[in-house]
């Protein structure tokens, strides 16, 4: 092993910069593996589920017994079988239903067949007896006293420690703000505003469906492979539900067509694992069709929200009083924390002295609400940043001015009590309304068009436990490449390039040199909570510079005893150890494997090295249950504000959104590339929503359950350009200073369209979507058209 | 819950030669078999549970069902299993009856448009459906084969209801007949969408207008409703104020008010009545006035 | 019910099947044949996600039974590149960033692949037209059109 003289001048670092993604190559030609593209040979199974059709209901009887006895049928399973309750912060479901049905489309049994076609033709075989109960298909009606109970067990269910059921009621999460004192300061504002708002239902609809394989071994060893944000939180849930321990049940996560949450805790993956328990040693397939995601998927819950919000005369905000209910749906294992993260997020982000809110999750007859991108935040946002817009106007201050003086600062005090780490909202501002030309209007595009401006703005912390973690490892190979572990999921977003990226970082290596071990796998791939919160970056990107950083003190360690040098003399620059001293340098390959002879050729150092990194937050404190006041609520926030230009038609009410403005304090951006795609997906995500999306529910049956009529934006509704500012104030503990982006860029376009339209037009209207019929309707009664 | 099945359930693909083979077949197998060409609105029909026919037919390869022809004394004659983006590529349709072109370039999207046909699209006689409109401004027929021989239907008296057609047991329709396009017409489809495009009509409007020194006005006007009423609808009023008098904004608007108030739209998960009935109007302001300054330049 | 055997040429190799009837092209192309470049998003027509090249005209292949390809000649995106060389489509999308969860990559490149053939230097609003039926929930669009506008001009 010669040494030589005089490094190479290093790369660039790839911090900052935007290399291509990793897996760009195998997904342009179709060669990277979904869950459904895996081949499982001529004994796989395939399983199809057997749901409720109506939304509230108890079973008297299930009579599977011709379905058994249908040729090609292996196994049909109900309830009976499955008594554990499963859920992600409240146990509050089962796998399949046992004495009640709560939502059309609650699965009641299941048949795996060697065909999707006979398990299909099998379950119209499988008999249920149904008593129908009264139903709930309103939050507000469902909070009240007299209304039918959905989980009479409630105080029962195990739930999590800052949760809070009211026991006896529909009402599974009851999240207050007591700070200050609004009723002491109503009667000196000098505007007051005080607004309904109403969220409709929408959904993710990522264009791969749910699917998941469950094989269970003669062992009893259970492997799941899932198309999943969330391998270890699907392992401990499943495991815990059916009794048996987590390393028993492996989770393998092939690539995932688009997440957006709905493949977040467990849903559909459950019942895989349930049917395929009766059918060892036959792999069992369960994919839903499209009509089954928007039927029975995770959905974002609706929202009903009340404002109350008022100001001085020189435009400073003196108090706020927020109601939220939630239509949680039939099961809100998940949405609890949904309305958790409205509540301790209230005030939106405004320094506002005294705020009371109080966000309720109740239980409905409707489709089970779970994480989806923003978890409560784009709901708030709606109704929140109309009602500033609303107030600024009021006192005849101009919004972005308003929303200026009143923002969150660094060190500002924050509805919790806690405050601000460094941030750049008022930058965010500031941009935003720069790029969209805020304050003049150009000609719209014909007489018959009016065009108008609106600004939003929004906050947004990692909604999750505490203490949920990361860890990664870093193993080198021969080659000097490296092959990180990690647990977190690509989902499109880019997470493994930007773990590639900050990991050659971190080691001081070429990013081409890094490899991440795919698929996620719980039998090798490090613990990683799940893929949500907009986490990863931040979270599972510090584990992995700890992982990097403990791989390149190992190697310097060896080196440093090879030369008989202090390790601190040492680096590692582009793949090849240097020491500062004596200007010796030595390319990596070999040595990370087969170490070095000693100095004293007696022997060798080192061997094959393999980094270990890890992180927690450990500074959470917890909230007061009747206050919502404590020390640190969240790990950060992520800041930022949308500006948009619309044209409205007079004629048709439709809203052509032309330009949309995106600026956030990301605290650095590890690939800029990357982050521009969050902030354009995002931006055309949040669009869609806001002009098009609501599932529309009709006594719990959803009317329309498909892309002909869940109308999703297309490339004709995209704006000819969104521009993506990225500000950076560094995140303390974030790796680079980087914190989270992924789900912020869906958070304000409703309302900052809505206020757009108001500025276009001067309506408002109670609840998105902003269909043309709907503008139409509004600007007909208004008096603006005939 | 009603749910799609997760594919096709199980049929057979028949396959005949011959026009006559086929339409026995049909007729013999009444109530389950059924005719498809592109099978867009076919196959979704079946996977969805609506219907449940045994045997499936493909009648695209029967002679003379794929061929566009045109000449100045007969007009157009197309096969009916000629794709929608056959007919937007076709020249003497771009140059003849480029309403139609643009009726079809606004269905769903450019892949299925290789699959979709004009002729099913009006044999699904959904009143959405967009070329319906074209095809009735143009005064089109439609060239039927059965087992007792071949009819022509016109088709003002073919569409029947939502998703019922004048077609009798065992017919096939084999072609769609466009007489010679009025001189010097001129024609617009104007659609509402959801979206921006590839929706389904929630509001469609066709306008067809032509110089006729016959007419009072000097202009004659053919106008068509799709998606508000159970059938597409000509609307005869309309097109009546535009014939009677001098055109200008006021007469327009005059037709546009006499179209809202002959179409009969419902509420659905698309739209609502009164929206629908209020984008009559406006839309056919908007389309009339696009012709009519056509015709003037 | 009647199983067919059916000789196809895809991607320029000829493919062999034994299908039912009901079997759709998209059915036949993953399960059959092993190629699952191509998705199934709906089964319904409307997302784009299984839209491949069909006699020279791109189609969602969920729409299309697979009997009917007696003789056909198929493009999918295991199809695109010629000897690990890759289309100018698919490197664009990789710089234009257009491709982030991937799943309705395949259906894009196809239809622009169709688009391209047919119309080599289409207009913005060309482009846009021709992709409506490709439905994507990543990327917003803009780095696809952008990526179908590079590989368009570098043509």
């Amino acid at each position: 092993m010669s040494a030589k003289k005089a490094s190479p001048a290093p790369l660039a670092s790839p911090i900052g910069a935007s290399p291509p993604r990793i897996d760009a190559h195998e997904k342009v030609t179709g060669a990277v593996q979904y869950t459904d593209d895996i081949p499982f040979g001529p004994r796989l199974l395939f399983a199809r589920i057997k749901r409720s059709p109506h939304p509230h209901a108890r079973i008297v009887k299930i009579d599977a017994s011709r379905a058994r006895a249908l040729p090609g049928v292996v196994a049909v399973v109900t309830g009976e079988d499955y008594p554990g309750y499963i859920g992600l912060y409240l146990q509050d479901r089962h796998i399949f239903c046992r004495d009640r049905v709560r939502y059309v489309g609650d699965p009641v049994a299941g048949v795996a067949a060697i065909s999707e076609t006979i398990a299909e033709n099998a379950l119209e075989l499988i008999d249920v007896k149904y008593e129908v109960l009264p139903a709930v298909f309103d939050p507000e009606q469902g909070a009240k006293a007299d209304a039918p109970l959905l989980h009479p067990k409630l105080e029962d269910y195990v739930v999590a420690p800052f949760i809070f059921p009211q026991n006896g009621t529909n009402i599974s999460n009851h999240f207050k703000i007591r700070k200050g004192d609004p009723s002491e300061v109503w009667g000196i504002c000098a505007a007051i505003v005080e607004r309904k708002y109403t969220i409709p239902h929408i959904q993710h609809v990522p264009i791969e469906p749910h699917v998941a394989v469950a094989l269970v071994e003669d062992s009893g060893k259970v492997t799941l492979w899932a198309s999943s944000q969330s391998p270890f939180a699907q392992r401990n849930l499943i495991a815990k539900t059916l009794g048996i321990s987590q390393s028993d049940l492996r989770v393998v996560a092939p690539a995932v067509g688009g997440g957006f949450g709905s493949k977040a805790g467990v849903s559909m993956e459950a019942l895989a694992v349930a049917i395929a328990l009766k059918t060892p040693g036959r792999p069992v397939k369960l994919r839903l069709t499209r009509e089954e995601e928007f039927h029975t998927a995770f959905v974002r819950q609706g929202l009903i929200a009340y404002f109350k919000m008022g100001c001085a005369a020189d435009g400073r905000l003196l108090a706020m009083e927020n109601r939220y209910l939630w239509d949680g749906g039939a099961y809100t294992e998940y949405g609890v924390n949904v309305t958790r993260a409205a509540g301790y997020s209230s005030s939106g982000p405004y320094e506002v002295p005294n705020v009371h809110a109080d966000s309720l999750c109740v239980y409905t007859n409707h489709p089970v609400g779970g994480p989806m991108r923003g978890f409560g935040m784009p709901e708030m946002h709606v109704g929140l940043e109309q009602c500033i817009d609303d107030l600024a106007l009021q006192i005849g201050m101009d919004p972005v001015e308003f929303r200026r003086l009143n923002c969150l600062k660094t060190g500002s005090t924050l509805v919790t009590g806690s405050k601000m780490h460094p941030i750049g909202l008022p930058e965010c501002i500031d941009q935003a309304a720069k790029a969209i030309g805020w304050g003049s209007k150009a000609a719209p595009s014909s007489p018959r068009k009016r065009r108008g401006k609106g600004i939003a703005l929004m906050w947004k912390a990692p909604a999750m436990p505490p203490n949920a973690g990361s860890s990664a490892w870093v193993r080198l190979n021969e080659d000097a490449t490296l092959t990180v572990g990690i647990g977190g999921q690509e989902l499109g977003q880019g997470t493994f390039t930007v773990m590639a990226q900050m990991a050659a970082a971190a080691l001081g290596v070429p990013m081409e040199w890094v490899r991440i071990a795919t698929p996620l796998d719980t039998e090798y791939s490090p613990y990683e909570w799940q893929t949500v919160a907009s986490r990863l970056t931040w979270s599972m990107g510090n584990a992995v510079v700890n992982a990097a950083r403990d791989a390149r003190g190992k190697i310097l360690k060896v080196v440093a005893e090879a030369w008989n040098e202090a390790p601190e003399d040492l680096d590692i620059v582009n793949g090849n150890v240097i020491s500062y001293k004596t200007e010796e340098s030595l390319p990596m390959k070999d040595l990370v494997v087969y170490g070095l002879p000693r100095p004293d050729g007696k022997g060798w150092t080192g061997g094959p090295i393999v980094g270990d990194g890890n992180f927690m937050p450990t500074y959470v404190t917890g909230l007061d249950k009747e206050t919502g006041q404590g020390e640190r609520a969240v790990v950060h926030y992520t800041t930022g504000a949308q500006a948009v230009e619309v044209e409205v038609d007079l004629d048709t009410g439709r809203v052509t959104v032309l330009r949309g403005v995106a600026a956030f304090d990301v605290g650095r951006a590890i690939n800029p590339g990357l982050v521009r795609g969050q902030m354009e997906g995002g931006f055309v995500q949040g669009l869609s929503t806001a002009l098009f999306e609501s599932l529309q529910l009709q006594e719990g049956v959803l009317q329309n359950p498909s892309f002909v009529d869940y109308r999703i934006a297309t490339t004709a509704d995209a704006p000819e350009q969104v521009e993506a500012i990225m500000v950076e104030v560094p995140q303390d503990d974030g790796p680079w200073g980087a914190r989270g982006i992924g789900e912020h860029p869906m958070v304000p376009t409703i309302p900052a369209i809505a206020n757009a339209i108001y500025d276009a037009v001067g309506i408002r209207l109670s609840s998105p979507p902003y269909s043309s019929e709907k503008v139409y309707l509004a600007m007909l009664e208004a008096g603006l058209v005939d | 819950m009603t749910n799609a099945r997760p594919g096709l359930p199980e049929f057979d693909y028949i396959r005949p030669t011959g026009l006559d083979e086929a339409c026995r077949y049909l007729k013999e197998h009444a109530g389950q078999a059924r005719p498809f060409m592109g099978g867009t609105d076919t196959f979704v029909r079946l996977r969805d549970g609506v219907w449940h026919d045994t045997y499936l037919v493909d009648v695209k390869h029967l002679p003379g069902m794929r061929t566009i022809e045109f000449d100045a004394a007969q007009g157009l004659r197309l096969g009916a299993a000629a794709s929608m983006n056959q007919v937007i590529d076709d020249p003497a349709i771009a140059r003849h009856y480029p309403l139609l072109a643009e009726a079809a370039r606004s269905v769903a999207s450019f892949p299925l448009r290789t699959r979709a046909t004009v002729v099913g699209n009006l044999c699904n006689a959904s009143p959405a459906g967009d070329t319906t409109g074209a095809c009735l401004v143009f005064d089109g027929l439609l060239e039927v084969h059965g087992t007792g021989g071949g009819r022509s239907i016109p088709l003002r008296q073919f569409f029947l209801g939502p998703g019922k057609t004048a077609l009798a047991s065992g017919e096939i329709v084999t072609a769609l007949r466009l007489p010679p396009p009025p001189a010097g017409a001129f024609g617009h489809y104007l659609k509402l969408g959801r979206n921006a495009l590839s929706d389904l009509a929630i509001v469609g409007v066709t306008a067809l207008g032509y110089p006729d020194p016959s007419a009072g006005s000097g202009f004659r006007f053919r106008i068509a409703l799709a998606s508000v009423a159970p059938v597409p609808l000509l609307v005869e009023a309309a097109a009546e104020v535009l014939c009677r008098e001098p055109i200008n904004e006021t007469t327009i608007r005059a037709a546009a008010d006499a179209a809202m108030a002959a179409c009969n739209p419902i509420d659905d998960v698309r739209g609502g009545a009164e929206y629908r009935r209020r984008m009559v109007r406006n839309l056919v302001r908007q389309a009339v006035t696009d012709v009519w300054q056509r015709l003037l330049a | 019910m009647a199983q067919h055997t059916i000789q196809m040429t895809v991607n320029g190799e000829p493919a062999v099947a034994a299908v039912p009837s009901q079997m759709t092209l998209m059915e036949c192309l993953r399960e059959r044949l092993g190629l699952t470049g191509t998705k199934c998003g709906c089964a319904a027509g409307e997302c784009g996600a299984c839209t491949v090249i069909l006699d020279g005209e791109p189609v969602n292949s969920c729409m299309v039974l697979a009997v009917e390809c007696e003789g056909a000649s198929v493009r999918t995106v295991e199809g695109l590149s010629r000897s690990g060389k890759l289309d100018p489509l698919q490197a664009a999308m990789i710089t234009a960033g257009g491709v982030q969860c991937g799943f309705c990559t395949p259906g894009v490149l196809m239809t622009a692949r169709a688009l391209l053939d047919r119309n080599p230097h289409p207009t913005d609003a060309e482009i846009s037209e021709a992709l409506v039926g490709n439905l994507c929930r990543c990327t917003g669009y803009l780095p696809i059109l952008e990526a179908v506008r590079s590989a368009a001009t570098a043509s």
